[in-house]
Formats: structure tokens, C-alpha cells, sequence
């Protein structure tokens, strides 16, 4: 999966995606200049806290940002080589649940309480794949199946108010993958799940990645999904990439103060009990109300005269980017 | 670490559950009678030592709510007993109950639900004052200045409203509440879960230093086991209403006995590059506490389930060679 992802073709590429939103305090930057590369069989983990932009920059790729007041200002997104950005929304519906799967973090919205199951899933073939509801009720059944719903033929028939919270996230698989995507967008698809449910999903989700070889860009607040599910790491703040790379490079050498500051601050099971946690000061600043130079300087207990200028984001090591003027002077980091 | 208030074992607890139940009716048919119950708590006994955190762990529906729910009288336990400094709160009617409340309080999940829209800081936290006839209007001024900045905010916050703060600042508003009229036992229902990983700390931070200042006793449900392990003592983790271990919070992570709790604990993901542990990874879901399985709970998702198991409930009983105070439910030595 992770061995070689530099030989894969890249399937998804954001290039300095600026997303704005029109609002009563004026116009809102939500995403600013956001690039990422997602190639085949490759998952890439965008990390932040609420406002970061992770959902805003998903929405972006689908073209469903919230009209009018959401405007993709500049940059490109491209599927497999075809910018999205200029694309004339109609074509729009070919790629969404065609060539780009989503999964939503509640199923029970992302789903039709008033509709079958079937009704739903077979509409998605309907839609892309065939004319005959016969042959899409069929294959609605055999992509159950696959995602590892016992009695696919008889689930079909019910509402989703009948399934459980995990049967449900299955379904919205289901659904996202019925017409062999190249790209699956991932909105915090484990958030609303116990843990037990959670590991099913994610190995699921593994699961037909390897099978389907499918891209995978998987938005999350959750640091520990993100270290087991992911090949590379965006970590966002306040609109912006703080930090991006391979898995390993980001959890083994974080170099962002604000990455450093984000997983030291987590309780692990082996961190010794009820010892103080080393927090990160203060709070996100509000869209409204950023400070100009870098975003995180009002947080930052690294901060000197140069953040009030924009970090740009430098190389630290083959593949591994990060926004911050000071990462060579930081003291040498030692997470985990 | 040393943990300061590590507590005397044999010293009377604080507040004791005995075999408590909180069976819910289920109501159908034509004359709306309760065929079934929905056996959210069915037969919990637990000790809460004054100055302690026990965690309660489980996923959605094992009834961690609803226990501490019963325990500050939210609902009437439908069985067994709340014994609170020796006193039953289960049978007390609302009138007996309100010296009580002000020894036992709730901090909930939600900071936005539990704190009213319409009223601003100052008033919410001055209520549990009026309510318990406290003060007058200058004094209850003074300590909800007091309130405000020994849970970390302006006392300006004061005159605003609850839409003003961020979800940080409302828990910490909540907690403020919760703390006001000095109560020796904390229930707190996910007061965490709700807030993004950088303020989660802080807030953390936040319970224990409560805790080490005030003495207080903490009953804190969670689902995330790491958070909860940061602030217990010991651990109960509960399955379709029962406890199925319990346990000094280290033992939980290092020794666990109980099926259920060695597949929880593997579940979790870690923020760790690349872990190569094998998860164990359960198949089904949680079976509904209106029709639980015959004898042990978790028998239809237990990878070493037997006959025995089907027909037989185990008890909580000591786990062989384990900590003193770990009990496990199982059958078999695993």
C-alpha cells in the first residue's frame, strides 16, 4: 500500500485551492492555498480542528459548497489530469458518486429516512452505470455484500432506521463505491461510531482499498485514525497546511509547533495518570478575525517578530513540507 | 506518578451502588402497557472512595449514562440502592432529595444544550446559590467572580451570553456550575467528546485540578478508554448494563481479563506511526438491552464463547492472580 506511492499516478491534485464564503463579517477565507497530492491505492489524511477548512476543502473538490455564498477563488483541482475547478457544474454530476465516492460522517443523514436501502443504492447504478432497475437492484445487492452486510437480498427491502449505526456507515460505502470511484472522500466517517464499530469500518475500508486500489482522501480530527489508516498527512490551521508528509515522518518528527503542540497534548494509554498534559494555549482564532504572518502565533510559544510575515512552506525532508519560520532553530523534537 | 489522593480502601465510600437497576418500560399495544423493559442498568454495585475518579467505559447503550443518571436522581433507580454517606437516595422523593443535590452534581456532554440560551453567564451561575437560598445579591455576585476565574475565565464573561463562548469555555462554564455549592461528588457524562483535541487537554487539566483542590470524588464516563485512564483511579467497563470488570486503572491497560475489555482497549487507534499489534476486531453489533442474550451479555461476540456461556450469567468475581480490587465477569481464565 504505503511501499512505493511515487510510482502510483496521481489520481487527485489540489494546487493552491482558495476557498471563500460571503457572510455577514465580510468575506471569509477558508481555505488558503491548500495543495495535496492523492495518488492510487493511496490514502491521504487531512488533520485539524473544527475551522480548519478540512470539510470546506472536501466540498471543494465535490463542487458543493454552499451557494452563493462559497466561491472557489483560485487554484485547481484535478481528476486525473481534468480540472474540476472549471468544469461546468452540469459535468459535475458524472464525477460525483461516479468517479468521486463520498462518505459523510452521520449515515442517518447521508441517507434517505423515507427510501429503501434498495431504492437508494440502485438509484447510484441508475444514475451511472445502467438503464435496467432489475440489473441495479442486483448489483445492489452483490455491493452489500461486499461490504459485509449479512442478508443483503432481504436489507434491501428496509429503511435505514432499521440498521444500526455501523450497518448504516456500511450502506454509505456501499453507495460511495458502487460505480468503482478512482477518488473516496472520507468526512469523518468514524466520528459518529463506537470504538468496536469504528475498528470494523476502518478495516473495511482497507479492505476494499486493497481490492479496488482506490484513492482515499480521509478528513479527520482523530490523530489515532489517522496513524493507522493513512500514507500521508496534511495537518491544517486556520484555513492553511501547517505541515504535510508521509505518516511516519509526521508522528516520528513533527516539526509545526502546532503539530508538536497536538500530539503531545493527547492522553495515550501509556501516559502515566492524572499527570498534568502539556496543552496548546488558548483557541483557534475566528475566520473573522485571523492575525496576519502566520496563523498560529497568537498560540505559539515559539513566536518572534518574523511570524507576522506568512511562513511559507519549506521542504524539511524528502516529501515532508512545513509552514513555519523557525523549524530549524526548534529544539530538536522528541514526540513519542 | 504519585497519585496524592490515592485513597484508603477500608475507609467508608463516599457513595456506594447496590445492585442497582434501571429498567425502562417499553410501551405497545392497544392499552399502552409495558410489555417489555429495556434493562439499561441491570444489577450494578459500585464503591466511589471520597477523593477518587472511578471511569466508566463502554460503548453507546451499555447504560454509563444512565447510571449517572440514577446517581444524582436524574431517574429513579427502578431497583436497588444509591447510598450516599449511608443515607438511600433511591426511594426519596423530590423535596427529601434537595439537600442532597447540592453534594452530588452533573457536568454534561453537551455545553451547549445544558446551559440556557436565554440567560447570560452571571445568571446561570448564580442560580444554584438562589435556588439553595444562599447569599444575597452582592454576595452571589462576588462568588460568581469567584466561579469564573478559578475555572480559568474573565470575570467579565459574566454579563455575556452562552452563544458568545467557544465549547471549551462553555464546559468550563459548566463545570463552574457544577462546583458552585461545593458538592463532594462529580458526575460527568463525556464532558470531553465534544471538544477538539487541543482544548480537550486543557479541560482535562482542568478536572484534576479541581480534583486535588477540592477533594472531589469524580464517577466520569467516557467511551474514549486513554482519556479516561488519565483521570481514574479505577476503572468499571460496562457491557448491556453490567459491569464486566472492574479494576485500578493501570491493570485495566496492562492485565485485562475480559474479552470485551481486551477487544476495546485493541480498538482504540493510537496516535502512533504504523502500530503492527494486531487489532482484534469483533464482529456484530451491541445486542439491544430489551432483549439481551441468555447468560453472559457478550457471548454472541465473544471469540471464546462455549455453552456455558450461553446458558450461564457469570458473576464479578476476583481475577486470579490479578491487583487487589480487580474483579472480572468471565467464566474462564483467558
Amino acid at each position: 500500500m504505503s511501499e512505493s506511492p511515487t510510482a502510483t499516478p496521481p489520481v487527485l491534485e489540489v494546487e493552491n485551492l482558495v476557498t471563500t464564503f460571503d457572510t455577514d463579517a465580510g468575506r471569509l477565507t477558508a481555505v488558503d492555498g491548500v495543495s495535496f497530492t492523492v495518488r492510487a491505492g493511496q490514502t491521504v489524511g487531512i488533520v485539524g480542528e473544527s475551522g480548519c477548512g478540512k470539510s470546506v476543502t472536501a466540498l471543494s473538490i465535490m463542487r458543493l459548497l454552499p451557494q452563493p455564498m462559497g466561491q472557489i477563488r483560485g487554484g485547481e483541482i484535478r481528476l486525473k489530469g481534468k480540472d474540476l475547478v472549471s468544469l461546468p457544474i452540469e459535468d459535475m454530476h458524472d464525477i460525483r458518486g461516479g468517479k468521486i465516492g463520498m462518505i459523510f460522517q452521520e449515515p442517518m443523514t447521508a441517507l434517505n429516512p423515507v427510501h429503501t436501502i434498495g431504492r437508494q443504492l440502485s438509484e447510484v447504478f441508475l444514475l451511472h452505470l445502467t438503464k435496467d432497475p432489475k440489473d441495479a437492484w442486483q448489483r445492489g445487492i452483490t455491493m452489500l455484500e461486499k461490504v459485509g452486510i449479512p442478508a443483503p437480498a432481504d436489507r434491501m427491502h428496509e429503511y435505514p432506521h432499521q440498521l444500526s449505526g455501523g450497518m448504516r456507515q456500511r450502506v454509505v460505502i456501499a453507495m460511495a463505491l458502487a460505480c468503482e470511484p478512482s477518488v473516496v472522500i472520507a468526512d469523518e466517517p468514524t466520528t459518529a461510531l463506537d470504538v468496536t464499530i469504528q475498528a470494523q469500518i476502518l478495516e473495511l475500508m482497507q479492505q476494499l482499498q486493497r481490492d479496488l486500489g482506490i484513492a482515499i482522501v480521509l478528513i479527520t480530527h482523530d490523530l489515532g485514525v489517522v496513524a493507522e489508516m493513512c500514507d500521508e498527512v496534511v495537518v491544517m490551521y486556520a484555513g492553511r497546511v501547517a505541515e504535510s508528509g508521509p505518516v511516519e515522518r509526521i508522528f516520528e518528527h513533527p516539526t509545526h509547533p502546532y503539530t508538536r503542540g497536538l500530539l503531545a497534548s493527547i492522553p495515550r494509554l501509556t501516559t502515566p495518570r492524572k499527570a498534568k498534559l502539556p496543552v496548546i494555549e488558548g483557541m483557534v482564532p475566528s475566520l473573522a478575525d485571523l492575525p496576519s504572518g502566520c496563523r498560529f502565533q497568537n498560540r505559539c510559544p515559539h513566536r518572534d517578530e518574523r511570524c507576522d510575515q506568512l511562513p511559507p512552506l519549506e521542504e524539511v525532508a524528502a516529501d515532508h513540507h512545513c509552514a513555519c519560520h523557525r523549524w530549524r532553530e526548534l529544539p530538536p523534537n522528541n514526540a513519542n | 506518578m504519585d497519585t496524592t489522593n490515592q485513597t484508603d480502601a477500608n475507609a467508608a465510600p463516599i457513595l456506594e451502588l447496590r445492585n442497582l437497576q434501571m429498567h425502562f418500560p417499553v410501551r405497545e399495544g392497544v392499552f399502552n402497557r409495558a410489555a417489555k423493559f429495556c434493562k439499561a442498568v441491570d444489577g450494578v454495585s459500585l464503591q466511589l472512595q471520597a477523593g477518587e475518579t472511578l471511569g466508566l467505559v463502554g460503548e453507546s447503550g451499555c447504560g454509563k449514562s444512565t447510571l449517572g443518571k440514577c446517581v444524582v436522581r436524574l431517574n429513579q433507580p427502578t431497583g436497588g440502592q444509591v447510598l450516599y454517606d449511608g443515607v438511600d437516595l433511591a426511594p426519596l422523593k423530590r423535596k427529601e432529595l434537595k439537600p442532597y443535590r447540592r453534594d452530588l452534581q452533573m457536568v454534561f456532554q453537551d455545553p451547549v444544550e445544558s446551559l440556557n440560551a436565554r440567560h447570560t453567564i452571571g445568571e446561570i451561575l448564580a442560580e444554584p446559590f438562589i435556588i439553595h437560598g444562599i447569599g444575597d445579591r452582592e454576595s452571589r455576585k462576588a462568588s460568581v467572580a469567584a466561579l469564573l476565574e478559578r475555572v480559568g475565565l474573565p470575570a467579565t464573561a459574566a454579563d455575556r451570553y452562552p452563544f458568545e463562548f467557544s465549547g471549551g469555555q462553555r464546559q468550563r462554564i459548566g463545570l463552574a456550575r457544577a462546583i458552585a455549592l461545593n458538592p463532594r461528588v462529580l458526575v460527568c457524562d463525556e464532558p470531553v467528546s465534544a471538544l477538539d483535541v487541543s482544548i480537550q487537554s486543557q479541560v482535562l487539566n482542568l478536572f484534576l485540578e479541581l480534583q486535588r483542590e477540592m477533594g472531589l470524588s469524580y464517577i466520569f464516563i467516557a467511551h474514549n478508554l486513554a482519556v479516561v485512564k488519565h483521570v481514574s483511579d479505577r476503572i468499571a467497563i460496562m457491557y448491556l448494563g453490567r459491569v464486566v470488570e472492574l479494576a485500578p486503572a493501570d491493570e485495566v491497560y496492562r492485565d485485562a481479563r475480559h474479552p470485551y475489555t481486551r477487544a476495546l482497549i485493541s480498538a482504540i487507534p493510537q496516535p502512533e506511526a504504523r502500530r503492527k499489534s494486531e487489532r482484534i476486531v469483533m464482529t456484530g453489533d451491541v445486542p439491544s438491552p430489551i432483549d439481551p442474550p441468555s447468560g453472559c451479555p457478550f457471548h454472541p461476540r465473544c471469540p471464546h464463547a462455549t455453552d456455558k456461556c450461553k446458558a450461564e450469567a457469570p458473576a464479578l468475581r476476583p481475577a486470579p492472580n490479578g491487583a487487589e480490587g480487580h474483579t472480572v465477569s468471565c467464566h474462564y481464565d483467558l
